[in-house]
């Protein structure tokens, strides 16, 4: 379980990002994050595996109070914390392998690692999280050889190696073709069933919001002003959360 | 209103053009003026008589030796004249050679010597032969026209007054074949493979020493960077602790691994012994297997230190064979001693260095123990044993801060208060202490204005210290650092490695973290996620993505020391420039030519290579 309380937090230059959002996420729940570009999504997922220190309020997830964490044991929490980004985040440079396996970093021994070596295990796991998302094949190419599709099954491969009990995609399918769109969230969808792992998921289209999601939130100005079930987004909802000018699309 | 706002708009443009235009003129007025243009002077006919015969001189290189057949014909002269002037002819294969007079009085007189019957276009020297000396002087040039026929006049350069005549001789070169590479060529080959390896070996070291120093001088890896003030004095109070035992824990074995190799044989068994024991020590070792293991931690640092010393013990016998062994290949190589040499250098250079980088290990060991279990201690500790310890490290730290501050200063002698303080660094620290902890205790008290874990942003301290640090080492000309080590380490190539190592070090350590400012930080957000920690985090998202920036950085400053290296050689620091500034100032351009076109083929080729190898990786 998940449980965030008067969460806020105020960057250096004075914008205030996230202003007392408290919410509480269920195991094995699939949330949709949405609002506004710049309405606080990014900084509220990154303030939970902690890319970003919150300014006040509370993070705990099961038994770990994760805004409070430091060293060693943020690095313990992190390691279970899967993470996807918009842009994908892979390093170019490197194989798809390396990439994968770079998933397991928090667990392996960090000298045998900076020398690049792995455990077996850890080698065969990659190659079937590849499997799993179908480029298993891509091992050995350069990760900048793939497609944005195929790079952002990278990513989830990544998370996967994590072992997570909890995703945090971010904008996961903000930059792909809208075909490309559901075969990532299918995915997403498949590691939220399948394996338990709860899915905090931000998110621009509605349509995936009702598609995909078992939960929404909506944040606006980094203000929470919505919290349920997907269909229950009206137009009056709707308006709140995109404010007036917005129009609903797809 | 618009239409006259934009009009004096136009025209606050037009003044400012004008402005621009008037100050550019004063400018370069003023530039002119400070610069000595002067084109009246290089127009002179002496100047330019000067110039031409520079340009000659340095137009012929002297690249080649030659071995020249020539035709003598000896004809006399007499000095002083005697009553009856007259002159003399000779006849040799063919030719007539007639001088006329045939004496000198005086150096005025001029003496007119004709010749006949030459093959056409033959050329050649006059010279004298001076009585009682054993040495030629050059008289003059000659060359016979189509027909075979000259004529020189010249004048004799020096009277010798001597009753018999003397001989004057005709040099005709009548044949000239190459015979190989002039002195000047190999002299120039030498000095420019050493310029080349002075530049790699520049290169070598300075990559070595930039790489790391690159990461602290990046803003985008130390911003991020804060600790309590426990963990930032920790470390400063163990440098030290670390940095001694390793010097003094290294001479040791350095000592008793010169009693083990007494005899080479010995001592070569013993290393191998050592190593075979050192190998199976990191074999059994948990920590380096590749999946995380659960043994108390005592048993791994226990062994990671019984690995180190083996290894260190290891390196310190194999040195001491090698001593041995380079002095016995030296003498019983012959062509190849210089393979031998360089066994005994380099096993000198590790038997020396080996306790200071040790000791230098042992800082980072000791600064990283430090900086954890400050960390560590302020975050568990309950708040008021937190601030105890943060205040007893702060005055502890800061004193040990301070004793090195002094010990430095005195040691440089910068304050001139040499000579009012204890000669050795025992009776230094004795006076010291006492104000060192003064100063650690006012430290401590200002501490206490924040809580034990307030975050002090020690990243961006570094990073602003790194930086402000290579910047001032790389405004510093290499020709005064030459200058410097010149002065520390004698003349020749070493002094000019050191210096272009430190410039090198100061200009790649900011290339390099330029490269890692410009790195694209979403791959490391995302390691960074999976909780790796920072040392993973570098190796598998930076380096990657720096690594053939790098790698072309370092061949453009290969390329850069060769060049820099010419002109360290003027100061005396080896290599090429050291011969070229000789036979500069010795006039011999002929010479200096062949050392410039040495030059320049190899930067050419070196930029070459370099420019090709950077096309591929990036």
């Amino acid at each position: 379980m998940l449980k965030i309380q008067n969460l806020s937090k105020v960057y250096e230059d004075g914008t205030r990002a996230l202003t007392d959002v408290s919410f509480t996420v269920p195991e094995g729940e699939f949330v949709a994050v949405i609002g506004l570009s710049g309405s606080g999504k990014s900084t509220l997922l990154r303030c939970i595996n902690r890319l970003i220190e919150p300014s006040s309020g509370d993070i705990w997830w099961d038994d770990v109070h994760l805004s409070h964490v430091t060293g060693e044991e943020l690095r313990r929490a992190r390691r279970r914390i899967g993470m996807i980004f918009q842009h994908f985040n892979l390093v170019d440079r490197s194989t798809v392998l390396t990439n994968v396996l770079s998933g397991r970093l928090g667990y392996v021994n960090p000298i045998a690692s900076i020398l690049g070596r792995f455990p077996e295990e850890d080698v065969q796991r990659a190659y079937a999280s590849l499997q799993r998302v179908g480029i298993r094949d891509k091992a050995q190419n350069r990760a900048d050889e793939l497609s944005g599709g195929q790079r952002q099954r990278v990513g989830i491969a990544r998370a996967l190696m994590q072992e997570p009990g909890l995703v945090l995609a971010d904008e996961p399918v903000a930059s792909l073709d809208p075909a490309l769109a559901h075969s990532i969230m299918r995915h997403l969808q498949q590691i939220n069933r399948e394996d338990g792992i709860t899915v905090l998921c931000s998110l621009h289209f509605l349509d995936l919001v009702q598609q995909y999601s078992t939960r929404a939130i909506a944040l606006n100005q980094g203000k929470l002003v919505f919290d349920g079930a997907p269909h229950e987004i009206d137009d009056a909802k709707f308006v709140e959360i995109y404010g007036r000018e917005a129009e609903r699309i797809g | 209103m618009r239409s006259e706002g934009n009009d004096s708009q136009k025209g606050n443009g037009r003044i400012r053009k004008l402005l621009i235009l008037l100050v550019a003129i004063v400018l370069f007025a003023y530039a002119t003026e400070v610069t000595q243009v002067d084109l009246r002077e290089p127009l002179e006919p002496k100047r330019q008589e000067n110039l031409i015969s520079l340009l000659r001189e340095l137009a012929r290189p002297d690249l080649l030796s030659y071995a020249n057949e020539t035709l003598s014909t000896n004809i006399s002269v007499r000095m002083p004249c005697p009553e009856e002037v007259k002159a003399s002819q000779v006849q040799n294969e063919g030719r007539t050679v007639l001088l006329i007079p045939n004496c000198a009085t005086t150096t005025q007189d001029v003496l007119s010597l004709q010749g006949e019957g030459f093959p056409p276009n033959a050329s050649g020297l006059v010279r004298w032969y001076p009585a009682e000396s054993e040495t030629t002087r050059r008289l003059a040039e000659f060359k016979a026209d189509a027909n075979g026929t000259f004529r020189v006049d010249f004048t004799m350069p020096d009277i010798r007054e001597t009753a018999d005549p003397q001989r004057i001789e005709l040099q005709e070169l009548t044949a000239r074949h190459i015979t190989g590479l002039s002195d000047t060529t190999l002299l120039a080959l030498d000095k420019i493979v050493e310029t080349v390896l002075m530049a790699l070996m520049a290169s070598t070291i300075g990559t070595i020493l930039a790489v790391p120093i690159s990461f602290m001088a990046a803003r985008n890896l130390m911003t991020d960077i804060k600790l309590p003030l426990a963990a930032i004095m920790g470390s400063i109070l163990l440098l030290p602790v670390g940095g001694w035992l390793g010097w003094w824990g290294t001479q040791q074995l350095v000592a008793l691994a010169a009693l083990i190799s007494g005899s080479a044989f010995v001592g070569l068994g013993a290393a191998v012994v050592l190593a075979a024991l050192a190998v199976v020590s990191v074999r059994v070792n948990p920590a380096l297997s590749p999946a995380e293991t659960k043994v108390a931690p005592v048993a791994i640092t226990g062994l990671w230190l019984g690995t180190a010393v083996l290894s260190l013990l290891t390196l310190a016998t194999l040195a001491q064979v090698g001593l041995a062994a380079g002095a016995w290949l030296q003498a019983h190589l012959g062509v190849f001693a210089f393979v031998g040499n360089f066994i005994f250098v380099l096993s000198d250079l590790l038997t020396l260095l080996l306790p200071a980088l040790v000791g230098l290990v042992g800082i980072l060991v000791g600064m990283s123990l430090g900086g954890r279990y400050g960390q560590e201690a302020v975050i568990r500790l309950p708040e008021r044993a937190a601030r105890l310890l943060t205040l007893g490290v702060t005055m502890g730290g800061t004193a040990v801060f301070v004793i090195g501050v002094c010990l430095s200063l005195f040691w440089v002698n910068l304050l001139g208060i040499r000579e009012y303080v204890p000669e050795t660094v025992g009776g230094q620290l004795q006076i010291l202490i006492l104000p060192a902890l003064v100063v650690g205790g006012l430290a401590a008290a200002v501490s206490l204005l924040r809580p034990p874990k307030y975050p002090y942003p020690i990243g961006i301290a570094t990073y602003t210290f790194t930086r402000s640090v290579l910047n001032i080492t790389r405004s510093i000309e290499p020709l005064m650092m030459g200058f410097v080590f010149v002065v520390w380490v004698g003349l020749g190539p070493f002094a000019g490695i050191l210096a272009l190592t430190l410039h090198s070090v100061a200009d790649l350590g900011k290339l390099f973290s330029e490269q890692v400012e410009n790195i694209d930080d979403g791959p490391r957000e995302a390691v960074n996620a999976t909780g790796a920690n920072a040392v993973q985090s570098v190796v598998y998202a930076v380096v990657p993505q720096v690594t053939p920036h790098y790698i072309a950085y370092i061949f453009y400053r290969w390329d850069i020391n060769v060049r820099m290296s010419t002109i360290i050689g003027f100061v005396g620091g080896g290599g090429i420039g050291f011969v070229l500034q000789r036979y500069l100032n010795q006039l011999q351009y002929s010479r200096a030519s062949v050392l410039v076109i040495a030059i320049a083929v190899v930067v050419t080729i070196l930029d070459n290579v370099s420019s090709r190898i950077r096309t591929r990786i990036t």
